[in-house]
């Protein structure tokens, strides 16, 4: 276990390979598999893919590379990051918004984990192919049944625990470096015998086919913004707590920019592959989120040659795309939590996971619970983090001084100039157009909904804040405190 | 088993352009990215075997730093900047192989701050 010397030395990935796939599969997630296949063929099938495609270079590669690079050059997690920019006190509380937002996140996440556990068990004990399965029926006991989900919660939750008490080069690192290929590996088997099925080159054409007509709609871009965006994890402490553990000698542009967001993309590509060959191959309907995992797939599985073991290969692959994102988030807090407390690594560890695995009974327990947190965090919560974080290396670190000084050291490619405008007006505008958008869009169906999440993210902020204030005292960066300032 | 004839018939010209080039622009470059960082990584670690050290910047980015730093003295990592920068000048003239491609009178050329 890493306590020991945590305080004294800090952490570094072990390998390039490690840090690529930690990175890599703490961005895949449910989101990729589940919600990509489908609103690629709502939105104009090619064309959403295309602007989808554009934003993502555009927007969340550089978005990327400046999340890790703040993290790389301060060497700490999300609080001490603020710390070193803004100084003591009350920025700080900035800090902690971002790290409530990531035990928010989890706290519905790890249920959604829970899900993937007791589907790939089962897709273990052979229970899809058995005569009489009905996959509704199945989905509809487990979600109904409290013991089931929050058994499966807690399981979720002591495994991401259990990996975190060794580390992020002895737990995340060592565990990632063989899952996410594995889920590669598995969602491209998936693949390749779905499109050998008749019927299921109908599944490419809904999901390739361009209709030009959709890139003149307003939402297409919106949809392809929010993936692209939210998809890639971008501002959401993770590239910065990854970035916090990489050793001086490191790229930061190639590995944590490009790779991980063009990396996540391709898995979801790579979904769209899997799914919906096989879903148009038996005639059923694409849907989105857990309708498609739960229901549609497991109805599908059955009737291939050799199912049982493609069902294993899937839900196997989709536990592995779950976990790896339950353990880069839940990271954040412990990372932080570790520094900033006189806990260590195990004291960390187990108050985080503890915290997260209480917070996350109701959303285990009720789906309408779960739908108002991920309606309030994912809606406000993430653009409210992603926002903190750019705003910051935009605004007050400066974008020119830490491309200069800490982005383009030791690089794998050269960063130029066009990066410092993208960083400072291009993402906040678009994640304050996002937030605004999502206002407008959601105010007149769910008041109640919008306005307590609008509430509940301001509370969080002027609460962080006078917390943060009157737990350390306000000041100016110290000498340990390296980056205030701005261009 | 399908036909290739009926693929032709679900998946138009312009749905298969967009299928082979979704595939390019994104596995071929996530390929690329990986096997370009892993690369670079091994070469790196390679060069600190053998030499114990190695540059820090490319040529291109030396050169913003220099301007940078010049052009910001009184900015409170300019003394970082600085330091950074005469250690990666410091490097290239102690090193036989760079790791960014240096010429020999680039780095001739080069003077500290």
């Amino acid at each position: 276990m890493a306590d020991t010397d945590a305080r004294t030395v800090r952490e570094q990935w072990g390998s390039r390979f490690g840090f690529l796939m930690a990175m890599m599969g703490a961005m895949v997630g449910a989101g990729n598999i589940w919600r990509l296949p489908y609103i690629t063929g709502e939105n104009g099938g090619g064309a959403f893919l295309l602007a989808y495609i554009l934003l993502l270079f555009v927007i969340a590669v550089p978005g990327l590379m400046a999340e890790s690079v703040l993290g790389r050059f301060t060497n700490q997690g999300v609080i001490g990051s603020f710390r070193s920019v803004f100084g003591r006190g009350r920025a700080e509380g900035l800090g902690l918004v971002v790290v409530l937002v990531n035990v928010a996140l989890m706290s519905y996440y790890a249920p959604i984990i829970g899900w993937t556990i007791y589907y790939a068990a089962n897709s273990l004990l052979l229970r899809f192919s058995q005569p009489g399965f009905a996959s509704e029926a199945f989905w509809n006991a487990f979600s109904s049944s409290p013991a089931l989900t929050v058994g499966m919660h807690t399981l979720a939750m002591g495994l991401v625990g259990g990996v975190l008490l060794f580390g992020v080069k002895d737990g995340i690192e060592r565990v990632v470096k063989w899952m996410i290929p594995l889920l590669v590996l598995a969602l491209a088997a998936v693949a390749a015998v779905g499109l050998t099925l008749e019927g299921a080159m109908e599944g490419l054409a809904f999901a390739f086919t361009p209709e030009w007509a959709a890139l003149t709609r307003g939402s297409t871009w919106i949809t392809a913004l929010g993936q692209a965006l939210f998809s890639t994890g971008l501002g959401w402490g993770i590239a910065l707590t990854f970035g916090s553990y990489l050793s001086k000698n490191d790229d930061v542009p190639l590995g944590a920019g490009l790779f991980t967001a063009v990396g996540n993309t391709s898995v979801g590509l790579l979904a769209i592959f899997a799914v919906f060959p096989l879903v148009f191959a038996f005639g059923l309907e694409p849907s989105e989120g857990s309708q498609l995992t739960f229901v549609t797939l497991p109805q599908v599985f059955p009737q291939m040659p050799a199912g049982p073991f493609w069902a294993i290969a899937f839900f196997v692959g989709f536990l592995f795309a779950t976990i790896s994102t339950g353990l880069a988030v839940t990271e954040v807090a412990v990372t932080t939590v570790e520094e900033e407390t006189r806990l260590g690594r195990s004291g960390a560890v187990g108050a985080t996971v503890g915290v997260i695995w209480l917070l996350g009974v109701p959303s285990a327990i009720s789906s309408e619970v779960f739908g108002t947190m991920d309606f309030m965090f994912g809606n406000f919560g993430l653009p409210l983090a992603t926002l903190l974080i750019v705003l910051t290396v935009g605004w007050k670190v400066g974008p020119e001084r830490i491309r200069v000084l800490a982005l383009n050291r030791n690089s794998d490619v050269h960063i130029g100039r066009w990066w410092n405008p993208v960083i400072k007006y291009a993402i906040p505008a678009i994640m304050s157009f996002i937030i605004v958008y999502y206002v407008i869009t959601n105010v007149a169906s769910s008041f109640a909904r919008t306005a307590g999440g609008l509430a509940l993210m301001a509370g969080l902020l002027i609460v962080a804040v006078i917390a943060m204030e009157t737990l350390r005292g306000g000041g100016e960066p110290t000498e340990t405190d390296t980056i205030a300032g701005d261009d | 088993m399908i036909e290739m004839s009926d693929v032709v018939l679900v998946l138009s010209a312009t749905g298969w352009v967009t299928m082979v080039g979704t595939i390019v622009l994104l596995w071929g470059v996530a390929a690329w990215t990986l096997y370009r960082s892993l690369s670079d990584e091994d070469r790196k670690l390679e060069l600190i075997d053998e030499q114990g050290e190695i540059d820090t910047y490319s040529p291109g980015a030396l050169a913003e730093l220099r301007e940078w730093v010049q052009s910001n003295p009184e900015d409170p990592l300019a003394e970082e900047g600085k330091e950074r920068y005469n250690d990666c000048v410091g490097v290239l003239r102690r090193v036989d192989e760079t790791f960014y491609d240096w010429s020999e009178s680039e780095i001739e050329s080069l003077e500290k701050l």
